[in-house]
């Protein structure tokens, strides 16, 4: 197939406004009458409030309200399950949650007011360990757990600090280990990490009355935020309405409802009037989600021949006060920990536990770094046991054609191709010989393999919204969110290429508004460049047919008699007999000014089809639907005297179906890639005993600079076409994050003999294990 | 105590109030509406703040009270295009090679090369590579940007032998 559009570099949509500081972010809003909120947190991470004074604030300069959790007792989630409230009530559960807030004319008049709020709080123990919080059953983080509200995915363990267990049981797990003529194991600690977004979190609400709110927000999931919001107020959804300008940056962290809720609480307390709330960086770390945070124990059984027979595995989240935003990673982790292999006995646990730290939430890769770490270590170190080539002993088990994976999906030939990706990072890897040890240095060489398929509500979709103009040029709206990632940009070229106009006569949505866009479920789990293209896809064919119709009436010809080529409609046997797209747009008008036809604009959606929530009692059936598979490899050299790590080479191959714009897919891979360094060797957020954040600096929190990248990033693409994506694309945007780790941590065990099971691996524990 | 300060902000003088402890960046964004540097820490550790003060790349959010804004001459990523809009060689070449995402760390970017090229047109890489290693991008990897850094010293150098 010959594209026009698909598969070529254009300038994005937004660049023109990006690199003029033109694009609009939430913190750039000013509205008349605004007023600031500023949010007092506790000093303590887990702790009964007694009592709280508010007096002396309400008397202070500027300030026109402040408002407490007991102002607001109400329950919301975003993900189905209700267990938090926008402000601390009657207890807090970690070091960051907002306990009271102040409404001030100015925000310096907020910050004055906050000290004086008086709190009289009753510590409670801290727990920050999830292993030990699950055990815990006498110092309980929710004690209500029982009572709280959720949908029938979750399983929550109430008497525990268990909000909930995820159980993979497919074959017989004894009988694989049976089978198994050698097994390896380990055990695995991923630590929280903060997304880090270059723009903090923020919102700005108004209230028009009781009954009719407006939010502008800094938010991946509008519609999800106008649900939310809509359900804490008893409101019709349709009277909430939520703008999300530009985003900076989102990695999943500003898909999960956070802030919001509390701003709106606080915005009601003054109707009419907006209030506007910018986290400093300080409460993005303490105060919204986290990522990651996980110990497991893991075991892999194979037999001589290398044949996977069993896999095993425990895996403790600690997801922090709240786990409404970590129901689905539990599980997703779970069923992904047994790695892009065709295992017959596979046998998971894994568990969300509460914890008196932040929530966590979704973080691009959203539990498949976190299973891809275990399995590809696992792997690695089986390789050895085996004395099979790591690379081998892969191949051997890979998903593919006919296979099943842990859910119990066949793998089709249009799931995408592992062997493909492989072999293009073992031919670039090994290209040349490896360095030898030399007075500074030791070099080592890693492999991981991985896949991905999205989580999502099972009636998630993307819809769009096609216009013609009048001159034949037209607007294409979506509801997907513009967060860096070119979500307007891919629309467009795949819009250009399906209405066969130029992308310099398509205009797609520059913002969202859940007043005028369509409806998208939220822009996560890598999903909108194949659902939204789908849903354009749909559309054009839609407001194609409007137009032949209009041209059929005037050519009195049947409508399939037709062809459309962008310009004009035209009849198939006879080209010149033709009508101009711009005079169908609108209906057609002949002459004396009658009108005849339809007007040209066109909706249509699509989602997954027969995508369901695994089986509550083995935890399969077909909760992965699209799969994106891939590989990496690395080639670093350990600094012997320091214990830094330089990385020389990182390849990446994954099999995309299709690429949409060769730049932008590039940015996605090469930027993932590059995060996913800063949390193998870098990232960490650090607890005082007393579960307080010591490092919620970005001073002391370290995250990748230019010094640190890779020297040199290949990236290699496989296509073959997912049956059911636009033009063939797959998901790629979080992928190329979800390897890395395991990736640098084999290439670490090839350079120093020594196996790390603990993320980040800073310079001292290489040290240490040199020694 | 708020005082008024005279300052020079692209090419045009402005008054405007500032009290001991505001900082450049909150009177470039609060006062004058400038929106396009960023704040995304406020302590200097991430540089979406950064602007051109005197000819030097400053972090605006470091920069505060009358002494050290009295009289400046500051340069931000709104005066940067000419007035028709054509662009600037440095906002062109990170369009071409595909360095913005997100877009909020690139108007700190695009400032701290300006500041660069304007005193070193010649700047060697590591050069290059230690201004850039000011700024902080969590979305591109920095592939791009290095790119688009080498693209406009080309690009000016060839925009100044013409």
């Amino acid at each position: 197939m010959e594209f026009r559009y698909v598969g070529k570099t254009f300038e994005r949509t937004d660049g023109y406004a990006k690199v003029t500081g033109a694009a609009q972010y939430v913190a750039d809003i000013k509205l008349p009458r605004m007023l600031h909120a500023q949010i007092l947190r506790p000093e303590l991470a887990h702790a009964r409030i007694q009592s709280i004074d508010t007096s002396e604030a309400e008397r202070s300069e500027g300030v026109y309200k402040v408002i407490t959790g007991r102002d607001y007792p109400i329950l919301f989630a975003a993900a189905g399950f209700y267990d938090q409230s926008p402000l601390a009530v009657d207890k807090v559960r970690h070091g960051g949650e907002p306990v009271a807030a102040v409404i001030a004319d100015t925000l310096d008049h907020a910050n004055k007011a906050l000290p004086k709020i008086r709190v009289v709080y009753e510590p409670l123990p801290v727990l920050l360990d999830p292993g030990e919080a699950a055990r815990n059953k006498d110092v309980l983080i929710h004690e209500r757990l029982g009572e709280y509200r959720h949908l029938g995915a979750h399983f929550p363990e109430p008497g525990t600090n268990i909000f909930h267990h995820y159980r993979l049981r497919k074959g017989d797990i004894e009988a694989g280990f049976k089978e198994a003529d050698v097994s390896v194991e380990g055990e695995f600690e991923f630590s929280l990490s903060a997304h880090s977004a270059l723009e903090p979190h923020g919102a700005i609400c108004r209230w028009q009355g009781k009954d009719r709110v407006e939010i502008w927000a800094s938010t991946q999931a509008p519609f999800v935020l106008q649900q939310t919001v809509a359900e804490m107020f008893g409101l019709p959804h349709a009277h909430v309405r939520v703008h999300v300008l530009y985003l900076g940056g989102g990695f999943g962290g500003k898909s999960d409802v956070t802030i919001e809720p509390m701003v709106v609480c606080l915005a009601r307390a003054v109707p009419g009037v907006a209030v506007r709330y910018i986290c400093s960086r300080k409460e993005v770390m303490t105060s919204t989600v986290l990522g990651r945070g996980m110990k497991a124990r893991a075991r892999l059984g194979a037999r001589k021949d290398g044949t996977f027979t069993a896999f095993q595995a425990e895996l403790y989240f600690s997801d922090g006060a709240y786990g409404d935003a970590a129901t689905h990673i539990v599980t997703v982790a779970g069923h992904n920990c047994v790695g892009p292999y065709a295992i017959d006995h596979c046998h998971v646990d894994s568990y969300g536990v509460y914890t008196n730290t932040p929530p966590v939430g979704a973080y691009r890769g959203y539990g498949h770094p976190e299973g891809c770490f275990i399995s590809e270590r696992l792997v690695d170190m089986m390789a050895r046991k085996l004395s099979l080539s790591p690379l081998e002993l892969r191949r051997k088990n890979f998903l593919s054609e006919g296979r099943k994976n842990s859910l119990g999906e066949t793998i089709r030939d249009h799931t995408g191709d592992l062997f493909k990706c492989l072999e293009h990072v073992e031919k670039e890897l090994f290209s040349r010989p490896k360095a030898g040890e030399d007075e500074r240095y030791l070099y080592g060489r890693g492999v991981a393999s991985m896949m991905k398929s999205p989580k999502g509500a099972p009636n998630a979709s993307s819809c769009c919204q096609i216009k013609f103009c009048s001159d034949g040029s037209v607007h294409v709206n979506l509801g997907g969110i513009e967060m860096g990632q070119g979500a307007q940009q891919a629309m467009r070229q795949i819009a250009a290429e399906a209405l066969c106009i130029p992308p310099d006569r398509v205009s797609v949505f520059r913002e969202v508004d859940t007043q005028h866009s369509p409806w998208e479920w939220q822009t996560v789990a890598s999903m909108f460049t194949y659902r939204g293209g789908n849903a354009i896809l749909k559309t054009a064919e839609k407001a194609i047919r409007v137009l032949k119709e209009n041209a059929a009436t005037v050519l009195r010809v049947p409508a399939d008699d037709l062809d459309y080529d962008g310009q004009s409609v035209f009849l198939k046997t006879d080209p010149d007999r033709k009508v101009a797209v711009k005079d169908l747009a609108r209906g057609y008008m002949y002459e004396n000014g009658l009108t005849v036809g339809e007007v040209a604009e066109a909706t249509a959606g699509d989602r997954i089809p027969g995508y369901v929530e695994p089986d509550p009692k083995f935890g399969m059936g077909t909760a992965g639907g699209t799969w994106t598979f891939g590989c990496q490899g690395c080639e670093l050299r350990v600094d012997k005297k320091s214990g830094e790590v330089i990385i020389d080479r990182f390849i990446s191959s994954f099999d995309v179906g299709r690429v949409i714009s060769p730049q932008m897919i590039r940015g996605q891979i090469v930027g993932g890639v590059v995060m996913g360094i800063g949390q193998t060797l870098k990232e960490k957020i650090e607890f005082s005993e007393q579960g307080k954040i010591t490092n919620a600096t970005w001073v002391r929190y370290k995250m990748p600079r230019i010094s640190d990248i890779p020297r040199k990033q290949a990236v290699i693409y496989v296509e073959t076409p997912e049956k059911r994506g636009p033009f063939g694309a797959r998901c790629v945007a979080e992928h190329p994050m979800v390897a890395v780790a395991p990736t640098i941590l084999n290439a670490l065990y090839d350079a120093t003999g020594r196996d790390f099971f603990r993320l980040p691996v800073l310079p001292k524990d290489i040290l240490e294990a040199l020694q | 105590m708020n005082e008024w300060i005279t300052l020079t902000v692209n090419a045009i003088r402005r008054t405007v109030s500032c009290s001991a402890k505001e900082s450049l960046l909150e009177i470039l964004r609060d006062q004058l509406d400038l929106t396009g540097a960023k704040e995304g820490c406020g302590y200097g550790a991430c540089g979406s703040c950064t602007v051109v003060v005197n000819g030097q790349a400053v972090k605006a959010c470091t920069l505060r009270g009358k002494d050290k804004l009295e009289g400046i001459e500051v340069l931000t990523i709104e005066g940067l295009a000419d007035p028709e809009g054509n662009l600037h060689p440095i906002q062109e070449a990170f369009l071409r090679a595909g360095a913005v995402q997100c877009g909020f760390c690139t108007p700190g970017f695009i400032m701290r090369l300006y500041a660069l090229y304007r005193n070193k047109p010649d700047a060697c890489a590591d050069e290059i590579r230690e201004a850039l290693s000011e700024n902080l991008c969590r979305c591109t990897g920095y592939e791009a940007i290095w790119e688009a850094a080498l693209l406009a010293q080309k690009m000016l150098k060839e925009a100044r032998v013409t």
